[in-house]
């Protein structure tokens, strides 16, 4: 064997060991939602697995949430640069400080390096939102946070275990600075014990291909991750687009939020540019640079249609630019839990300019983001509970079809919460879990249609109760002539007397007895509703989906009363008039 | 004599043993426009084989896919829906997940109800089963009513915590049947007992969408047994991997979806049995997929609920969404879209994929020269020296080497710069490291070590990758029993009558309402013991066995345990407890720490009635004829590259004998590289062991020079 031929990386070797890395990952993940406690991770799959090269480059990742695809490399690089020379074996390092390459307090990274004799040969990572990390309020996430301080434990890059030895003094400060210890350090263990399943998996890797052997490969991976990107970029039209969207306000102070982003595609990489938006704000909803740029990671994938590998070569063609002390890359003391929405939106803006590059695959705004309703307090006794429940979601429509109604934003893949688990764990009780009448922004192809919530507090004590949402000034989008979705709605005690409306950002007390509803927006449409196909129109209609009346506001279609026959000489004077 | 029927979309098995245990067999081609054709034609030769007739056959075992097919083509009845005031689009809002990352193209499966089609009545329960609002009759009149007139032709209710109280989907019932009386009808609360919304409404309106097809179908095939004179019992396979009979069957054919798998890991759990192993995974591969579960200490391994229609390219089963969710227990069996028709491709960076896009059946792979242009699985296969080139199934099916290696060079190994061989050879290797996530999802994803393991593969293209997959799987020993392509069949002839049933109790072990518990164990094993009893089997025939999942409390995944008989006091709760802590040790690596509270979520009773067993392998193996030719090359990577193998039948391996060797049948190759020994036991099952667990056969992922 010539030495030129040993450093050669053949294709078929390269698709066994990405094959295996993505199903070491995958069995990673696997064993967070098997043994997670907290309904967030368990229910929501609000968490990420990754295997990464002894460079910290990531080289798989567990299919679970886009969001934070981008995440775990800048939080391991920040760990790396503080801790460079002083990894051994046994050790786990945890974070979770937003200022420190963390994304925000809830969500927690445990690194695990992976060694093979005292040799590093890469790092089994986990990152996970947590029910509570401590803070002001049950939950930690409250949009009326306006410092980092008010939202929970702050961890920096540490040593959790010291050559195999748990660090007793962070188990403890953990334990007294979280509402539900159990939940939060039974998390923290389904993480320990997937990083030790990846541990696994790497070191059967080492074993059958050497460890020098596996870093060429780790590199061809990246590289060939990166290629694979930069054909697709390559395929779209150079220029410069701009778009604009807002979010309603930040739940302190009053006032739209605009989020401007202008997309620069260069022959084979791309310029995502937020100058221009908002400030960092007051409220608890900044997004940290590393979050900002998981969700431009996300927004430009979901474009593309390559099977791209789930690698950090993906962000080699992409440049994010945003200022600092900016919503999109704050300094402290920023609060930042509840971060999401922004995250949502200004992937709803990297969209919207998307459909100017690529008008025939985006499609129109879906609901911008789960709300999140959380209700906590105490049972008789003084037992704490924290009810956090995310309701997701609809899409927008499609350039060549309707959209999906009542489905996750593909951003946040999450599951909901059956009613009837809530009941039996919370004090609530379910009373609506439905689609919304003539919700979906109207169009040639429809937007979703909006989900319903229904919660009634069926407890003892005074509760709190927390939403955190958004669009309801600021509607879901349509596109090319699509009309927007409604916007969303939290009403407390809906038909009764007392009825209340509540504004997007809540945090106040609820009494037992009461009901909060909340509306979701519904998604927007694409191209003109008086192209719609007047059959398509009046199936909506026979499903409820659509009312007779917005057939004839909305698409000029005109149904007859009682038959629901399409009456086609008023449709056509409506359509054509 | 007993009489085993599987019919799939492609082939129609039939096995048959004869009073004195002479095995026959049959594979034909299916007949889709009417089933039983396929079937009645191949009857009367059977009997004349045997030296008997129809009056002589004492049971008929069926498997079907009839259930499955009506799913995934939409073709079930046309059904309505009845649940709680708030709740109609549970159906459609399903657990609003979607099974695949960055795909805005994706759509939901259709609702198998449509929202028109969808009622709700006044009425609520909580989740302690007390009446908060009792059923407003008269509005439930009204909406029974308005879908009276739109020529539903099955109806499913389901209310909220109805698991817990099941009054009013009963008064629900009575309404019904006085309205409707001969609609067909699927109450959650008969179908599962078990908290979740979603789950128990999907699972339900599956039981409703395909009973009226069922019902035509079991109807039908009676029919045609009568016509033929043969007045035996018909039982029908379940998905859980017991049987149940046709009339049950009628009611309840939600069991049945997954039946034809379950076969397969029935089979092999009856061999396991005889050849005294313990722990075994099944391996199944056919033109479009593979499949796998497996055997712990002889048990099989259930899962609690499963998706039918969800795509096959979503290797992970960690997400859920695709398709429509059945949560009835049924063997876990692990599907992977890569079978001998699957197509090799480079994606756009230039890696090479399998599948899983299959040529199937038609046009089939290139080899088969009937109009197929891609390169498969089989093409490597061929080009390797792995399959007879006078062609499959016994000379019937000539294969056409030339286009094979055309395409391959042309679509893989060109493209990549490789050696045809090479390229060939690399096709094989990854299709086993694809394959090999299905048997990681039913074994290591659970935390069970495979080393001890053996591996049983069986389907048409099983047997030739079998070392290579026990290989890279760190085990050392495979099994390919006798007639490895109707291996699936004998499962329905070694099957126990089953009847599951699940209950939600919901309760914290330490305060478990221990009275209320009993109760509803021996409400369940009342009303199986009953339902077998109407079947015509005698109480002291019937076995029960029971099990309650628990979990950590605040966890969301239950683990399912054995309870052991008699009465469930304190010292069963705390024993059951620490069961628990074992098994998830097991399973997840940890256990929590002491005084941490468990909440029991279910309680499960399954009634057993032992079957009568017989299986391939009872009989010696007749003597294959021999090959025209005794040696074929096969090119087995580059550290061996191309050797010389000789061309044995079963029945001359009566002593152990090394490889390479080339065992070609009359439906597939068994192919025993280097360094693994082959064995034909007294039974005709092939034992293929790793000689040297060392050597070249362990290291199947070795890096090419």
């Amino acid at each position: 064997m010539t030495p030129q031929r040993e450093s050669r990386v053949d294709p078929i070797t390269l698709g066994l060991i990405r094959n295996t890395l993505s199903s070491v990952a995958d069995e990673m993940a696997n064993t967070v939602i098997r043994t997670a406690y907290s309904t967030v991770i368990r229910d929501c799959m609000d968490f990420s697995t990754a295997l990464c090269d002894r460079e910290g480059r990531m080289i798989s990742q567990g299919v679970t949430i886009p969001f934070q695809l981008g995440s775990i490399p800048f939080a391991l690089e920040s760990t790396l640069n503080k801790y460079r020379g002083r990894v051994r074996p046994g050790d786990v390092f945890i974070m979770n400080d937003p200022f420190d390459g963390g994304i925000h307090l809830p969500d927690i990274f445990i690194f695990q390096p992976v060694f093979q004799q005292d040799s590093l040969v890469g790092f089994s990572a986990v990152v996970a939102h947590h029910l509570d990390v401590g803070g002001r309020v049950p939950g930690s996430a409250a949009c009326d946070n306006t410092e980092i301080f008010q939202e929970g434990l702050r961890l920096p890059p540490l040593k959790l275990y010291e050559e195999g030895r748990p660090s007793e003094s962070i188990f403890q400060i953990l334990e007294k600075n979280v509402r539900v210890p159990v939940m939060t350090l039974g998390d923290i263990r389904a993480k320990l014990s997937a990083c030790r399943t990846g541990e696994k998996g790497l070191l059967k890797l080492v074993d059958r291909y050497g460890s020098e052997v596996l870093d060429r490969y780790y590199e061809e991976l990246l590289d060939l991750t990166e290629r694979v990107v930069r054909a697709e970029i390559r395929s779209w039209p150079d220029g410069e687009y701009v778009f604009e969207d807002y979010l309603d306000n930040d739940g302190v102070d009053a006032g739209t939020i605009p989020l401007k982003v202008k997309l620069s595609v260069r022959g084979d990489s791309l310029e995502i540019d937020f100058t221009g938006s908002s400030p960092q704000v007051k409220g608890g909803i900044n997004s940290p640079f590393p979050f900002t740029v998981s969700c431009c990671g996300y927004a430009v994938r979901s474009m593309m249609r390559a099977d791209i590998p789930n690698t950090s070569g993906f962000f080699r063609p992409l440049e994010v630019i945003a200022p600092e002390a900016s919503i999109l890359n704050p300094v402290m003391p920023a609060a930042s839990s509840m971060r999401g929405v922004v995250g949502f939106r200004l992937s709803d803006a990297l969209f919207g300019a998307l459909a100017q590059v690529l008008p025939d695959r985006v499609p129109a705004a879906g609901e911008g983001g789960n709300s999140l309703i959380l209700i906590g307090g105490y049972r008789k006794g003084r037992d704490p509970f924290v009810m956090f429940d995310l309701v997701a979601g609809t899409w927008g429509a499609r350039p060549d079809k309707d959209a999906n109604d009542g489905l996750t934003n593909p951003g946040a893949v999450i599951s909901n919460i059956p009613a009837e688990l809530m009941e039996l764990e919370y004090p609530v009780r379910l009373e609506q879990y439905a689609l919304a009448t003539d919700s979906g922004g109207a169009g040639r192809y429809r937007g979703g249609l909006a989900v319903v919530r229904d919660w009634r507090y069926t407890g003892e004590e005074p509760a709190n109760l927390t939403i955190r949402s958004d669009r309801r000034e600021h509607l879901p989008y349509g596109l090319y002539g699509g009309q927007p979705g409604t916007g969303s709605m939290s009403i407390l005690n809906p038909g009764r007397k007392d009825e209340r409306t509540l504004p997007t950002m809540v945090t106040e007390t609820m009494q037992p007895g009461e009901l909060i509803r909340h509306i979701q927006p519904g998604g927007g449409g694409w191209g003109d509703p008086m192209s719609r196909d007047a059959e398509a129109v009046r199936q909506d209609v026979l499903d409820g989906k659509v009312s007779a009346e917005a057939a004839r506001e909305s698409y000029g279609v005109v149904l007859r009363a009682g038959s629901l026959e399409i009456d086609w000489e008023a449709t056509g004077k409506l359509r054509d008039g | 004599m007993r009489i085993g029927i599987d019919i799939g979309g492609t082939f129609t098995d039939i096995v048959c043993v004869t009073p004195d245990g002479t095995l026959l067999v049959r594979k034909v081609p299916s007949t889709p426009d009417d089933y039983s054709r396929s079937v009645l034609e191949s009857l009367p030769g059977l009997f004349a084989e045997a030296g008997s007739g129809p009056g002589q056959v004492q049971e008929v075992i069926h498997g079907t896919t009839v259930a499955t097919n009506a799913l995934l083509q939409g073709s079930g009845a046309r059904t309505a829906l009845i649940t709680t005031q708030g709740f109609r689009d549970v159906l459609e809002l399903r657990r609003i997940r979607m099974p695949e990352l960055y795909n805005w193209d994706w759509d939901k499966p259709p609702d198998l109800v449509p929202r028109r089609l969808r009622r709700e009545v006044r009425e609520r329960v909580d989740a302690q089963g007390r009446v908060i609002h009792p059923i407003d009759s008269r509005q439930a009149e009204q909406a029974i009513e308005e879908i009276a007139d739109t020529g539903i032709e099955s109806l499913a209710v389901c209310l909220i915590n109805s698991y817990a109280n099941p009054e009013h989907e009963e008064r629900l019932a009575d309404l019904v049947r006085q309205r409707l009386p001969e609609l067909p009808l699927s109450l959650s609360s008969r179908i599962l007992r078990e908290v979740r919304e979603y789950e128990r409404t999907a699972t339900t309106v599956v039981n409703a969408y395909v009973l009226p097809i069922v019902q035509r179908y079991v109807r039908s095939l009676q029919a045609a047994f009568t016509r033929l004179g043969m007045g035996a019992p018909l039982l029908i396979m379940q998905s859980n991997g017991g049987v149940m009979t046709a009339e049950a069957c009628r009611r309840q054919p939600v069991y049945i979806i997954e039946s034809g798998p379950a076969a397969g890991v029935i089979a092999s759990r009856e061999l396991a049995r005889r050849m005294n192993l313990d722990n075994v995974i099944t391996f199944d591969m056919g033109g479009t997929t593979a499949k796998a579960s497996i055997i712990e200490e002889g048990a099989l391994q259930i899962a609690a609920e499963y998706e039918v229609g969800s795509s096959l390219s979503s290797v992970s089963r960690l997400i859920k969404g695709g398709g429509h969710l059945i949560r009835i227990p049924a063997i876990d069996v692990a599907e992977v879209g890569a079978g001998g028709g699957s197509i090799a491709w480079r994606d756009a960076g230039g890696a090479l994929n399998i599948g899983p896009r299959s040529a199937g059946a038609s046009p089939g792979p290139v080899c088969y020269d009937q109009g197929g242009t891609e390169a498969t699985i089989t093409d490597a296969n061929l080009l390797l020296g792995y399959i007879n080139p006078e062609g499959l199934v016994g000379g019937g099916l000539p294969l056409n080497r030339r286009k094979a290696e055309q395409a391959l060079a042309e679509q893989v190994a060109e493209p990549l710069g490789l050696d045809l061989i090479e390229a060939a050879y690399g096709v094989h290797l990854l299709a086993n490291s694809t394959m090999i996530r299905a048997v990681r999802a039913v074994s290591t994803e659970r935390g069970r070590d495979l080393r001890e393991a053996v591996l049983f593969a069986f389907g048409g293209s099983g047997p030739i990758h079998a070392c290579g997959m026990a290989g890279s799987l760190e085990m050392s020993r495979a099994v390919v029993p006798q007639h490895p392509g109707l291996f699936s069949a004998f499962g329905l002839l070694s099957a126990d009558i089953e009847h599951h049933r699940v209950q939600t109790c919901y309760q914290d072990s330490r305060t478990a309402d221990l009275e209320r518990l009993n109760r509803l164990m021996e409400r369940m094993e009342s009303e199986v013991r009953q339902l077998l009893e109407e079947e015509g089997f005698a109480g002291d025939e019937i076995r029960i066995l029971r099990k309650a999942d628990l979990r950590y409390s605040g966890q969301s995944f239950e683990l399912s345990l054995p309870v052991p008989d008699g009465p469930l006091d304190a010292g069963a709760i705390r024993r059951l407890e620490q069961a628990f802590d074992e098994e998830h040790q097991k399973t997840y690596g940890h256990r929590a720490r002491e005084g941490e509270a468990y909440t029991l979520v279910n309680l499960r009773l399954i009634g057993r009635v032992a079957q009568r067993r017989s299986l391939l392998g009872d009989g010696e193996p007749a003597a294959a004829p021999r090959a025209a030719r005794s040696c074929r090359r096969a090119y087995f990577g580059p550290g061996q590259g191309w050797m010389e193998c000789p061309l044995p039948a079963r029945t001359d391996l009566r002593n152990p004998r090394q490889g390479p060797l080339l065992i070609d049948e009359f439906d597939t190759t068994i192919v025993v590289p280097p360094g693994w020994q082959a064995r034909c036991d007294g039974s005709g099952n092939l034992s293929l062991r790793l000689a040297d667990p060392s050597g070249e056969g362990r290291r199947p992922g070795k890096v090419l020079p």
